[in-house]
């Protein structure tokens, strides 16, 4: 089969470059072994949560983009950011849509009980902020266990209650099945009244990102009624059910637009001739499939996406065999301390790029005419501690495939 | 506060709780004191050999004859505590054959039972083994585990009227004459001091010995050898797998449980504080064990660690592996004119109750008691035999409830039921007792979750977050030295979620 455009990786990048191609028409293939990071840590969406506090993020994007000549920002620069995170949550109309509170950051409480700087946040998050100490009441679920109502509430100062629930057909309650059950009337108005009666005047009531799946608003604004406070969600431990939100929306609206989605199986070769990637085979057991494009956009992400693998000597891409920047031996991957005033090494590590996306070995040549890369797979960027993950996927997944399609 | 007793024990490690319940049974009143947690030192560092004594064999003689002796003394009063693998000496290729004749001489001198098989036999109980081996030699080589071994020995003597202090550190001594005429200790956890009037004081510090001898003004000769080993998330071989030639680095595979530890290195250290698996080592020990067990090579890591061993010199030597592994009895009455002290250091896990008699018996001479040993004869409390997987597997079904850590199936009541008890500290104390976070992820869920469930027994002005970050640097140390592969995956998990999700 031939495409156009052969996405190579189903995360928020590979999503982002999907959604663009097939903006202006082209024939797409997704293509992806699982849902990329999207689902374990995405709740809301950060551009650079390491930027000073209280700076509109379109003024403190050109600072950062001075000061890292090779982050990969730079190589998209404010103005196409601005237009991916327009295109962005232009998929996610009201009522479940994204915003920035004054075009800044905004502190969100956590699973941790700690308060985190983001950008964009999804309407049933936007209740936390600015966070109201004495005035919010945490809620918690009994045999739950990757969220604790007192351990979060002792550190934001305020009161925690954990709610029992009858025991149900869940052995183990889940984010992702408690989520469904929220979906149920009933349910959740059980759990509305339960927590009314158990309130102390409090104007607030935060639960675990868990809301229902896919009408978290209709969850939010029943209880917000039987309750009589403002509801939010707090993000938690993996999987994230806010994640998936994106993700299944992001779907949704490919397959509406003709997208051929093919998600749980890798690509397992890549052939490649005169600097051009020609055919990828995809490994579906027990057989192999062959697909052709006149274009490939590689979004692996890293380590757990697989975009990069380590070896005891080596960082290595295993799709295109593509230099990868990094540090010269494994002692020199990651500091002594997990918690060290400088990031890790290891994170600068990535695949090396042209301007335009394209991969480059160290001298700058171009290595692949029709490859252009997307996501965190890149080298020169340090998401985690940065809190750039989503940005970066989204902006360069957008300007890959602008790139690729020769619109920039 | 003011402490009386006849023998105070310093050290929680193997030897001091074999004092404490040698004498608990002897029916001579002692104290323990320990700056941590028991078996927080070597004794709880190491590769949880039950030694037939063949890896000293040829080398240290009497050592090995020490250690056949007590490995089956151990199997009888410990059984719960030991796994009957049995263990192989296997020569590759690359050994020597006259050196396997003369180990095999060797285990016959010493009274360690030893069989000769061939490659076929040995690869029929051992597929997992290099196929190019020549031939190996059995042994009865098992697996103990040190933590649980330890543990009852403190409980019994504890219900022989013996009393133990964890996290209590011994900070002066005073010596009146010639003998030490009090004690100071301090409460780490409460930051309370209070003394020990002890007629009798045994220093079983191990690698901790001179730190305590300090505070008398004395010295002895003990070289510090850092021993460090790898585990990883499958068990490769179903016996202990040895290579058959003089003891050097990466020469053993030990399994234990659902997993295989393998090691070791010996590199000489100064200090005993602040010690760390180099990367270096880890290549060495994977590149030496996979010559035995080629699928080592692609393994699942879960961390590295390293204990050091007090090695118990008289004079200075050079090579770490030709002290013996035998023990020191310090008399500082005879040595340095200070009556009521004894050091014991040197010797390994394996030897501690043979140790813990001998130190018991030059106590009991001292003080004039004569009460013949009886820690060979008497089982630990808890000791049967072991429920097999199929009993395990009924009893969790029966009492199944929430899962605090997925990766090891250990229940948020499990853990429960240790708070009640006063001497647990901290959060070490807690993953010591347990399997939590023993597993794949290495405590990076669950130890997130256990925090939570324990929140409401926190005291106020606790931080959670303080001892979560303080939990995730001392898994660092045993999980850095090893991150390539699917381990390096973990790692970013580990991270996007803590500084990622959580921001901490």
């Amino acid at each position: 089969m031939h495409y156009d455009v052969i996405v190579i990786g189903m995360g928020l990048s590979g999503l982002m470059a999907a959604k663009t191609a097939a903006e202006v028409g082209q024939k797409v293939l997704i293509v992806g072994k699982g849902m990329g990071s999207l689902c374990l840590f995405s709740n809301t969406i950060d551009v650079l949560g390491q930027c000073p506090e209280a700076t509109k993020m379109r003024d403190a994007l050109p600072q950062w983009i001075k000061n890292h000549a090779e982050h990969p920002y730079s190589k998209v620069g404010l103005e196409r950011i601005e237009e991916a995170l327009f295109s962005f949550a232009s998929l996610f109309p009201p009522p479940y849509s994204f915003h920035a509170i004054d075009h800044m950051n905004c502190l969100l409480p956590t699973g941790a009980g700690t308060l985190r700087p983001t950008y964009l946040i999804p309407a049933t998050m936007i209740g936390a902020a600015p966070f109201d100490e004495g005035h919010t009441l945490i809620v918690g679920f009994e045999g739950f266990k990757d969220f604790y109502a007192h351990f979060v509430a002792d550190r934001l100062k305020c009161r925690g209650i954990n709610l029992h629930l009858p025991d149900l057909f869940y052995q183990e309650r889940s984010a992702t099945a408690l989520a469904r059950l929220m979906e149920k009337k009933s349910f959740r108005e059980n759990i509305g009244r339960e927590i009314r009666k158990q309130l102390q005047g409090e104007t607030g009531v935060g639960f675990p990102a868990l809301l229902g799946m896919g009408d978290p608003i209709q969850v939010k604004e029943d209880l917000e009624e039987i309750m009589g406070t403002k509801v939010f969600e707090i993000p938690i431990l993996p999987p994230s059910v806010p994640g998936k939100r994106i993700f299944d929306r992001f779907k949704e609206w490919l397959i509406g637009k003709g997208v051929t989605f093919l998600l749980g199986h890798p690509v397992s070769k890549a052939t490649v001739t005169e600097k051009r990637c020609r055919v990828i085979e995809v490994h579906h057991p027990p057989v192999i499939t062959s697909y052709s494009a006149d274009r490939f956009i590689l979004a692996t992400g890293r380590f757990m996406g697989g975009g990069l693998r380590a070896d005891v000597e080596k960082i290595f891409e295993p799709t295109f065999n593509l230099p990868v920047h990094q540090p010269p031996s494994r002692e020199g991957w990651f500091g002594d301390s997990f918690f060290g005033d400088l990031p890790h090494p290891i994170h600068q590590a990535g695949v090396l790029v042209s301007a335009s996306l394209q991969p480059v070995d160290e001298r700058g040549n171009m290595l692949l005419e029709n490859v252009w890369v997307a996501g965190s797979v890149l080298a020169h960027h340090q998401c985690i501690v940065e809190k750039s993950r989503e940005g970066i996927e989204i902006s360069t997944g957008y300007m890959a495939a602008k790139n690729a399609l020769g619109n920039s | 506060m003011k402490l009386k007793t006849e023998v105070l024990v310093i050290g929680g490690g193997a030897t001091g709780v074999g004092i404490l319940r040698d004498l608990a049974l002897r029916g001579i009143p002692s104290v323990l004191v320990e700056k941590g947690d028991f078996a927080s030192g070597a004794s709880g560092r190491n590769h949880g050999l039950l030694h037939s004594g063949g890896r000293y064999a040829v080398s240290d003689p009497e050592a090995a004859r020490e250690c056949i002796s007590e490995n089956k003394i151990l199997r009888k009063i410990a059984p719960h505590c030991i796994e009957e693998t049995d263990g192989l000496f296997i020569s590759l290729p690359d050994d020597s054959l006259p050196f396997r004749d003369r180990f095999l001489r060797a285990c016959e001198e010493a009274g360690i039972p030893s069989t000769l098989c061939s490659r076929d036999e040995t690869l029929a109980w051992e597929p997992g083994l290099h196929p190019d081996l020549l031939s190996a030699v059995k042994v009865p080589d098992g697996a103990i585990e040190p933590f649980k071994l330890i543990l009852e020995n403190a409980e019994d003597a504890e219900s022989h009227g013996a009393k133990s202090f964890l996290h209590t550190e011994v900070t002066s001594m005073l010596i009146e004459g010639d003998k030490i005429a009090g004690i100071e200790a301090k409460d780490l956890a409460t930051g309370d001091e209070f003394s020990i009037d002890a007629e009798f004081i045994i220093n079983a510090t191990g690698a901790w010995a001179n730190q305590i001898l300090k505070l008398a003004g004395l010295r002895i000769g003990v070289a510090l050898s850092k021993g460090s080993l790898l585990i990883t998330n499958q068990r490769f071989a179903h016996r202990v797998i040895n290579r058959c030639r003089p003891p050097s680095d990466g020469d053993i595979v030990v399994p234990n449980e659902t997993v295989s530890i393998l090691g070791t290195t010996s590199i000489r250290l100064e200090e005993v504080e602040r010690f760390e698996v180099t990367p270096h080592e880890v290549s060495l020990l994977v590149r030496e064990t996979s010559k035995m067990i080629p699928a080592i090579q692609g393994a699942r890591f879960l961390r590295a660690y390293a204990g050091i061993r007090p090695l118990f010199q008289p004079e200075e030597k050079g090579n770490d592996r030709a002290i013996s592994r035998g023990f020191a009895l310090i008399d500082h009455g005879k040595r340095d004119g200070i009556k009521n002290l004894v050091t014991i250091t040197g010797g390994k896990l394996m030897t501690y109750r043979l140790m813990s008699e001998k130190a018991s018996d030059l106590i009991c001479e001292k003080l004039g008691r004569k009460v013949p040993c009886s820690t060979h004869l008497n089982p630990l409390p808890g000791a049967s035999k072991p429920p097999g997987s199929k009993e395990r597997l009924q009893q969790f079904l029966a009492d199944r409830g929430e899962v605090l850590c997925d990766c090891e199936l250990v229940q948020r009541k499990e853990v429960e039921e240790f708070l009640g008890k006063a001497k647990l500290k901290n959060l070490q104390d807690i993953l010591h007792r347990t399997r939590l976070a023993k597993g794949t992820c290495q405590g990076g869920f669950c130890v997130y979750r256990l925090l939570g469930a324990l929140q409401p027994f926190t005291k106020a002005g606790e931080d959670s977050n303080k001892i979560l970050k303080g939990f995730l640097e001392e898994r660092w140390r045993g999980t850095r030295p090893i991150l390539w592969g699917a381990a390096l995956k973990e790692e970013e998990l580990i991270e996007s979620i803590y500084k990622g999700i959580f921001n901490l």
